[in-house]
């Protein structure tokens, strides 16, 4: 199993965390919703796995390229 | 008495020279799950419609007595071949040989490739393996070096081909140096996942000048490139990299001097999709899926997406409406909110010049809140290059049909309208200087800040600008050709596509700004 780190592509604040430690996840599949330039930009897996930690809690703000959560895939 | 003494020796350099490097060589290359560059050249063209140009060329070593000892192949093989019977230039180098790095007959026909292409005005398409120059080759004592000083640079033919041909590359293999840029000069490139690096310098000359030690998918995979917009589309491996050439062929003419094909399609011009109507959430916060969009409007499986890693923010297809193909912008709000961010400025403007040179008309659907802003967005330069694609668009001689589909503020707009636009609104339409929500708070500060409770003061305004936000005024200013229902876009489209093709007629030859890598 190999760790994968999930990043946000946009600097902006954690809206909505939808999924939580030991939920599985497709690739694509919205982890959490950002809202950044006033929209909701969803954070997806980039591979299919297990969420092992997710890093971040709604009303946070998040940069460009920050680890959000970790997948073990 | 006859030359079939000298004909009998040709047919068997000939014979020699598509030895390759041999079975070892061969048989090392399938190892590394690749084909030949005579395979590729096999399964990229139309059958049995290969060319090939200089099919002797090799370097031949004698023995005392003038005997053929040894017959090294030319390590790039070039010439003419069809795809969906159209003529095309296609040239790649033989890996099995020296490792692609060119040997003296290999390099004259590499270079020759480009000369090709523009003298019989064909696309070009360049299968990439190999490294660059090597030092072996140098330091003989006595006789000339370098080239004389009346020589054109060999790098003019690469940069002048773009301005008249399409030129298509693919990395095949790990693609280093001189190759690496032959793969960037080009209007379309696409990579293998697995078996395929796009180097500058390999791994061995990082380690030496950097003291780094990486691998040569570290430094150059696929997974680097397809997010450095290096390289414009992944490809599962070799055959679907071709498929995606002779696509992306489809949509161009053979050269500057001729119109784009036209193709006969089923799917009827007044098709109206239903799910248009609603595709847009009224919640202007939330979300959609543009490229579903794209799909509803667009002939049934005519979009060819390029680029969808880089500058994930902007949109770039390619695609037919009524069987004529057509360039596409739109904008993906699910990243960056749509927003032109310094990579999608970039692919924007490198897109919107390749459409220009080959007179591609462009259908543009626009979401976009504005520049992104940001500290981020501002030390990526990204003014710069935004304007850069303003002013592509503002250049573009040809024709354009514009449909504001949901956002458009700021200055960055500016780059969704050329001259002469044909322009449509949905009515989800919003538009002005700035985003309710910020402009707000810019432009009645002092108001807000007095009011007792401020917060309230700025919901106050913002829901008063928004109700006043009604998609009606614009379309009876005439600030829009058309407001439409959502669902007539494609018979609005299909119907300016008849408009223009007078047009399209006379907008042949160079354009002022050929596209650049």
């Amino acid at each position: 199993m190999a760790k994968q780190e999930v990043e946000s592509e946009v600097t902006g604040n954690v809206w909505k965390v939808l999924k939580s430690t030991g939920d599985s996840v497709e690739a694509g599949e919205v982890i959490m919703i950002l809202e950044s330039m006033k929209m909701e930009i969803p954070v997806e897996a980039p591979v299919a796995g297990t969420i092992a930690q997710v890093l971040v809690a709604p009303e946070e703000q998040v940069e460009e390229d920050q680890v959000v959560a970790i997948l073990d895939s | 008495m006859s030359w079939d003494k000298e004909v009998q020796e040709l047919q068997r350099r000939r014979y020699l020279a598509q030895q390759q490097g041999g079975e070892a060589g061969i048989a090392k290359q399938h190892a590394r799950g690749r084909m030949t560059i005579r395979e590729r050249i096999d399964v990229l063209l139309d059958d049995g419609s290969f060319r090939e140009h200089g099919r002797a060329t090799a370097s031949p070593v004698y023995d005392d007595n003038d005997e053929l000892l040894e017959y090294v192949p030319a390590n790039y093989i070039v010439g003419f071949g069809a795809i969906a019977g159209r003529r095309i230039t296609v040239g790649g180098e033989d890996f099995t040989l020296k490792g692609g790095s060119p040997n003296a007959a290999g390099l004259r026909k590499s270079v020759y490739a480009e000369h090709l292409a523009v003298q019989y005005r064909t696309p070009l398409v360049r299968m990439l393996e190999g490294g660059g120059g090597s030092v072996k080759g140098g330091g003989k004592k006595g006789g000339t070096v370098g080239e004389p000083v009346f020589t054109e640079p060999r790098f003019k033919i690469i940069a002048d081909a773009m301005g008249v041909v399409p030129v298509i590359s693919a990395a095949m293999g790990a693609v280093a140096g001189f190759p690496a840029g032959r793969l960037v000069a080009s209007h379309f490139s696409v990579m293998t996942e697995h078996t395929a690096q796009v180097l500058i310098g390999g791994p061995a000359l990082v380690e030496r000048a950097l003291g780094v030690k990486m691998t040569k998918d570290e430094l150059g995979g696929a997974a680097v490139h397809l997010r450095s917009g290096i390289v414009d589309n992944l490809a599962a491996d070799e055959h679907d990299a071709l498929a995606q050439i002779r696509r992306y062929l489809s949509y161009l003419p053979s050269s500057v001097y001729q119109r784009t094909p036209r193709y006969q399609v089923d799917d009827p011009v007044d098709r109206q999709e239903q799910a248009l109507l609603s595709i847009v959430p009224r919640d202007s916060n939330t979300g959609f899926d543009m490229r579903a969009v794209l799909q509803m409007i667009f002939d049934t499986d005519s979009v060819f997406e390029i680029g969808a890693l880089y500058g994930p923010s902007q949109i770039c297809a390619l695609a037919t409406l009524n069987g004529q193909p057509v360039g596409v912008l739109a904008n993906d709000c699910l990243h960056y909110a749509g927003a032109m961010t310094a990579e999608a400025a970039q692919k924007y403007r490198r897109f919107v010049e390749m459409c220009d040179t080959f007179h591609l008309p462009i259908v543009n659907l626009i979401d976009q809140p504005g520049f992104m802003i940001g500290p981020e967005s501002e030390a990526a330069g990204t003014i710069r290059y935004g304007m850069a694609a303003v002013a592509a668009a503002a250049q573009s001689t040809v024709p354009w049909a514009v449909i504001q589909v949901h956002k458009g503020f700021g200055v960055a707009t500016a780059a969704h309208y050329a001259p002469g636009a044909y322009i449509l609104a949905w009515p989800s339409v919003e538009s002005g200087p700035l985003p309710v929500e910020g402009g707000v708070a810019v432009a009645f500060h002092r108001e807000i800040a007095a009011a007792p409770d401020p917060d309230a003061k700025r919901r106050e305004l913002e829901d008063r600008l928004r109700e006043a936000r009604s998609p009606f005024p614009r379309a009876e200013s005439f600030a829009v050709h058309e407001l439409i229902d959502p669902r007539e876009t494609r018979p609005v489209l299909c119907e300016w596509i008849e408009w223009i093709q007078p047009q399209l007629d006379t907008l042949l030859g160079p354009t002022h700004f050929p596209a650049r890598p």
